[in-house]
């Protein structure tokens, strides 16, 4: 399929045997560049804390270029870069909490599957009140959501990636990205209609 | 919330549908359907506008964090100095 070509996430630079480690180096920098600030904005969402996010970034990048071989061209490098830091960050996690991470696909069960898209019932003239919400709520917002679906919310809504892509990212199968977005989702919006209605713009009992 | 009306896919359908069809990831025949179902039923029409309201919100209050100064060109060094090792 020639439109992947148009993707500008696809770097099309050909891999030369003969490449020095310091072409490669320059190659990596040029590359990665256009996704710092993305890769940042994930640390800081993921880690919550501007010190623990530069730490990741840096220990996801150096990851990244110690693997850059094994990238293949031609295919997503932001979605690359993303399951790097992602990851990173989990095996960090795990560290510190000595906790896995919760829900895992075979724990999802047809019926939450079948919440996919089940929905508040939210009028437009409530997503706008909503909407006039600070950045720093909305961040907070969904900063306050659990781990998995803070990360299907991030990787879909924020960063764009396709279901697919957020799966490979989140090494897990497409359906479960489906689900943890759909009870992201919901528990976003109920989280940002709390703090609409606490700040008076919509009436606290609106659903309809 | 439906608007009572008769639909050829009911609305139920379409809510179910509806974030999926919002991250263009709906296969063409039921995104045709769930286009057609908007066009003619204001209720799940306004819900819809009201998802992409706050969709676009999210993203936006994102682009606002900017990678700090010096990280960059720290992690670079770091590379430059691994490889010169």
């Amino acid at each position: 399929m020639n439109v992947i070509a148009l993707d500008p996430s696809v770097v099309g630079s050909s891999v030369m045997s003969t490449e020095t480690k310091e072409a490669t180096a320059e190659r990596f920098e040029r590359d990665v560049a256009p996704f710092f600030d993305s890769l940042y904005g994930a640390a800081l969402r993921m880690t919550r804390n501007p010190t623990d996010a530069e730490d990741l970034v840096q220990e996801a990048t150096l990851k990244a270029f110690a693997a850059f071989d094994s990238f293949s061209e031609g295919t997503n490098l932001k979605a690359w870069l993303f399951r790097i830091l992602t990851n990173t960050y989990i095996n960090q996690y795990r560290k510190k909490q000595r906790a896995p991470l919760q829900t895992s696909a075979d724990e999802l069960t047809d019926s939450q599957l079948n919440d996919v898209g089940e929905h508040l019932g939210m009028r437009s003239a409530e997503a706008e009140a909503m909407a006039r919400l600070a950045d720093g709520e909305i961040v907070d917002a969904l900063a306050a959501l659990p781990e998995d679906f803070r990360m299907a919310v991030y990787l879909v809504d924020v960063e764009g990636f396709s279901y697919k892509e957020a799966a490979e990212i989140m090494e897990t199968p497409v359906g479960t990205v489906m689900s943890r977005l759909s009870r992201g989702r919901k528990q976003l919006r109920e989280l940002l209609r709390d703090y609409a209605a606490e700040r008076g713009f919509i009436a606290s009992e609106v659903k309809s | 919330m439906s608007c009572g009306n008769h639909h050829d896919v009911p609305c139920v359908q379409i809510h179910s549908w509806m974030w999926i069809y919002l991250d263009n990831e709906l296969e063409q025949d039921s995104a045709h359907l769930v286009g057609h179902h908007l066009e003619e039923c204001p209720p799940c029409a306004d819900q819809f506008t009201a998802e992409r309201i706050i969709q676009t919100r999210i993203r936006q209050c994102s682009e606002t964090v900017q990678t700090p100064e010096g990280l960059r060109t720290r992690i670079f060094t770091q590379i430059q100095q691994t490889i010169t090792e």
